[in-house]
């Protein structure tokens, strides 16, 4: 059961706390994704697990075993680096070979495992180039070979797609999932795309400012974001938020003024602690738009820019007083800029944040 | 800044310039090497021309009469054993200022830096009376020493800045591999700063190959003598034969214009290093 | 087998330990040699410079007494007064001729003439000669009999012009200073050309657009630029010229003949510290005062000189 546990863990690098409490637990065999904004403290934790910066307080537990008192080498976790960290002066097979060759294994062995990893990854022919000699794309297949070969009981990820052009990106993240089926290995994955989370992730975990905002599977994440911050990180373009005022409560629904324009009863779940007078936020995503009145709510604003992709279509309208709305349409839409149009949403696909910015649901 | 070459009679200016200085510089050690082939009566009875035959007798009393190959011995042994060390203990401290976060870091890069700013000719008493005293005189060691202490700063300013120009990622990829902070260094570092170290090898080994100042005072033995100081004592004993005196500073000077020749280019970024940024 | 906490936290402190370990390892060696070869002697020589001295022998404390004796006995004071003039005339002649032709010829090889390459390294190879070579080089030229430069001379027909050189009170220093001249304006050249280098080519264009000439254009762009190589060469010429000492040593001796023209500082410093006919015995005192008041000297001008033509130095964005 190689899983990965963290209690209450902390890190301050003198008096700036960059991880304040963390509590997580990664399955055995499952792909999780630390996202956040740069300067969240992914990284950081990231380099926790592995042993490369010491915890301030709490605990790192791998397979069952406390680790935190461990050098990196002896967590059993491999690591495979944002700008890849290719030994420049080493072969790619050395590279490949050189924690066998630290951990004593016999020459065969290396030798074995390299050529596995290699003809794996379709690296066979490269082996013996120098990482200068090789495109982006191969470097970071070698970057993943090395971490292969180690036969690791966590991979960790830090980035390690940032530095590919588009096109390699998406075709990279394919092959990254399908490293993870055939391996079944646990893996630790950190990005600020959230693009790359919501299609390699088996479990997200949104950071932000060093806390833990959400942890969950990507479309559990998408439709039932725990706060504002999940709710605006995860989904592209991100949701639309309105400001909006409480004007009524009862125990199955809120009714709320957005901004003296329109009023929402926003159904209720759960109960809520809101009372009238109490600032909230309202969004719905720009997918979850429909041209024209539904019954349900309806924004109306001014177009002041399209774009036409064909298959899809974006709209980008002021609402109210100059408010920004990006509304996502599928297909293409005879519409102009400085038309007046109406956009309409369903309750079901929209989301309350109460003052604080959790959820109400 | 202009990279078409100039045309016209501008350039032809500039290039009788540079010829002009060319020969000046060129002229008086083609002079030198030459007249170390020919006989006292040559030098004095016709010092322009080519020598007439590639006469090497001057060269062979040096080599056997004189203690001029010792003394090239010694100025290798001292200056190889010191640019050794020097790189060596000077890659440890760079390491460690340039590699390292823990407390007092700042205070120990200034320390050696401070170094930069001695001139240790002026502390020449208290060092003889130093190496008077650890028995140090009149032996290489003490000189290696010196050197070492003396090129130590310079060492470790153009060291610091290469290796903190290295991605921290390769080291943590070393840790996560497995390797000791001491393999890391060794292994997966330094070999990457292996021009750095040419640098500033060539921008001490240099002078000290060149030193005169420091076996003035402290070599008094003549077996003990580097080659810069033992050409005075050379000087004195051959005073009237020119020939001999010639090919001397000939020998003496060939080691270094060769490898300056061969290296010209290091040789300049080397020499250098500590006015251009 | 299960460990306490306070088993994880030994562990972790062993870790701390043992980095702390290496990385003392890694300072202390050279931060000994350091110490123990340039801090303790150069502390040592402010300490040694307020005692007396019998040879080898620390005698009594006299507090200030040795650098009164230097600055203010007339024997001595006037030797440190002509040493100090001459060091200030190496300086300015070193200053104007050897980094005046430095930057003239850097202004030329920025042009990108044919045989750049050459050029640069020929103009290199005499900065890589010891001192010692090229200052028994041209002593054997400038023999007054047989040196290559008279038999020149008269071979021209200048028969007049054939002097002792490093004999006359008149041509002894300047005759040396020439020699350091040819021996290191290639290493003052070189640096010059790094700086213009490393001007942004679309100044230099600009101005030509702009229809500058070129000589306003060395005047108004590159001059100004290069700034910071001239502060570092200005500072490196000074510290070089008052510790000046092997070419006056090797070409005319200890005691800077003729009658004192080819006098320095370094000389009269080696003198007092360890004897010679004109100074009698050794005086450790007196020379450690002499080479305290030389640091601070050097020192201080060093600094204010830094400071002076930083502050004239543009930034370049």
């Amino acid at each position: 059961m190689a899983n990965v546990v963290l209690r209450s863990v902390n890190k301050q690098f003198g008096e700036v706390k960059v991880i304040k409490d963390v509590n997580l637990t990664v399955e055995d065999n499952e792909f999780v994704v630390f996202v956040g904004p740069s300067g969240c403290g992914k990284s950081t934790l990231l380099r926790l697990i592995a042993g490369l910066e010491d915890l301030t307080s709490g605990e790192v537990h791998i397979e069952e075993e406390r680790v935190d008192h461990l050098a990196p080498s002896k967590r059993g976790v491999a690591m495979v680096f944002q700008s890849y960290a290719l030994y420049p002066h080493f072969t790619v097979r050395q590279n490949m070979g050189y924690a066998l060759r630290v951990a004593k294994e016999s020459k065969e062995t290396i030798a074995k495992k390299v050529n596995d990893a290699a003809s794996v990854l379709q690296l066979t022919e490269y082996l013996e180039r120098k990482p200068k000699a090789l495109s982006g794309g191969q470097r970071q297949r070698v970057a993943i070979g090395r971490a292969i070969v180690r036969d690791p009981k966590v991979f960790l990820f830090d980035a390690p797609l940032s530095n590919l052009d588009a096109k390699l990106r998406v075709q990279m993240r394919i092959e990254l999932t399908k490293l993870h089926r055939s391996l079944n290995a646990t893996m630790i994955y950190v990005t600020h795309d959230q693009v790359e989370a919501m299609t390699m992730a088996d479990k997200i975990v949104v950071l932000r400012d060093g806390k833990v905002e959400q942890i969950g599977a990507p479309l559990d994440l998408y439709n039932a974001p725990d706060n504002l911050f999940v709710a605006g990180f995860i989904g592209s373009p991100s949701m639309n938020f309105f400001d909006g005022t409480v004007i009524n409560t009862s125990n199955t629904d809120v009714e709320i003024d957005v901004k003296d324009s329109v009023k929402i009863k926003f159904p209720l779940n759960e109960p809520s602690n809101l009372s009238t007078g109490d600032k909230v936020s309202f969004g719905v995503r720009p997918e979850h738009f429909t041209i024209g009145n539904t019954n349900q709510g309806t924004f109306t604003g001014e177009v002041y820019a399209v774009e036409r992709l064909g298959g899809e279509t974006y709209l980008y309208l002021y609402v109210g007083d100059q408010k920004e709305v990006v509304a996502h349409m599928s297909g293409d839409q005879k519409i102009a800029i400085g038309d007046m149009v109406e956009i309409g949403f369903s309750l079901k696909q929209s989301y309350l944040f109460g003052p604080h910015g959790d959820a109400v649901r | 800044m202009q990279t078409k070459r100039n045309a016209g009679y501008e350039a032809w200016l500039v290039q009788i310039f540079l010829i002009a200085t060319t020969i000046v510089v060129l002229y008086p050690i083609i002079m030198m090497a030459m007249s170390g082939f020919k006989t006292n009566a040559e030098i004095f009875g016709n010092p322009f021309a080519l020598p007439k035959s590639l006469n090497f007798d001057n060269y062979l009393v040096i080599w056997n009469t004189t203690d001029v190959p010792r003394f090239l011995l010694n100025s290798t042994i001292v200056t190889l054993a010191s640019v050794a060390i020097l790189l060596v203990t000077g890659t440890m401290a760079a390491y460690a200022i340039s590699r390292y976060r823990f407390r007092g870091s700042i205070m120990v890069s200034l320390f050696f830096l401070a170094g930069l700013m001695l001139p240790l000719r002026l502390a020449i008493i208290p060092l003889f009376i130093q190496l008077k005293f650890m028995g140090l005189i009149d032996n290489l060691l003490g000189l290696i020493f010196i050197y070492i202490a003396m090129s130590l700063p310079s060492t470790v300013f153009i060291l610091t800045g290469f290796l903190r120009a290295l991605p921290s990622e390769l080291e943590d990829s070393a840790r996560v591999d497995g390797a000791s902070e001491f393999r890391i260094m060794v292994e997966i570092m330094v070999p990457l700063i292996t021009p750095a170290m040419v640098i500033a090898g060539i921008y001490n080994a240099v002078p000290i190959w060149n030193d005169f100042f420091f076996p003035l005072i402290f070599i008094q033995t003549p077996e003990m003598k580097t080659l810069a100081q033992g050409l005075t004592s050379f000087f004195g004993e051959y005073s009237v034969n020119f020939g001999v005196l010639y090919a001397g500073l000939t020998l003496a000077a060939l080691p270094v214009v060769i490898v300056f020749i061969v290296q010209s280019k290091r040789f300049i970024a080397g020499m250098t290093a500590g006015a251009i940024k | 087998m299960s460990m306490t906490n306070a088993d994880y936290e030994k562990a972790k402190r062993n870790r701390t330990l043992k980095l702390k370990l290496w990385l003392l390892f890694l300072i202390l060696p050279p931060a000994a040699i350091l110490i123990v070869f340039v801090f303790v002697p150069m502390g040592s020589a402010v300490w040694y410079s307020v005692f007396d001295w019998d040879g080898l022998v620390r005698k009594e404390f006299i507090g200030l007494a040795n650098f009164q004796d230097i600055l203010f006995n007339p024997l001595k004071n006037k030797v440190l007064f002509n040493a100090f003039m001459n060091n200030v005339k190496v300086f300015v002649s070193l200053m104007l001729v050897q980094n005046g032709i430095a930057l003239v010829i850097a202004l030329l090889l920025a042009r990108n003439p044919k045989g750049y390459r050459f050029y640069q390294v020929v103009f290199f190879l005499p900065v890589i000669l010891s001192t010692v070579i090229i200052g028994f080089q041209w002593k054997l030229f400038l023999n007054p009999v047989f040196g290559l430069v008279n038999k020149f001379l008269h071979n021209i027909g200048l028969h007049d012009w054939a002097l002792p050189w490093l004999g006359l009170p008149e041509t002894a220093l300047n005759s040396m200073l020439l020699v350091n001249s040819w021996h290191w304006f290639g290493f003052p050249t070189l640096v010059f050309l790094a700086a213009i280098h490393r001007i942004p080519k679309d100044f230099i264009e600009a101005a030509r657009l702009d229809g500058a000439s070129e000589w306003r254009i060395a005047r108004e762009i590159i001059w100004p630029l290069m700034a910071p190589a001239i502060t570092i060469i200005t500072v490196l010429t000074f510290i070089g010229s008052f510790n000046w000492f092997e070419i006056p040593y090797i070409m005319n001796g200890l005691e800077g003949s003729p009658a004192g023209s080819t006098d320095m500082l370094g000389l009269m410093f080696y003198r007092t510290a360890f004897g010679s006919v004109s100074a009698g015995g050794s005086n450790f005192g007196s020379g450690s005062a002499l080479a305290v008041l030389m640091f601070i000297f050097i020192f201080v001008f060093s600094i204010i000189a830094t400071k002076y033509l930083t502050s004239r130095e543009v930034e370049m964005n």
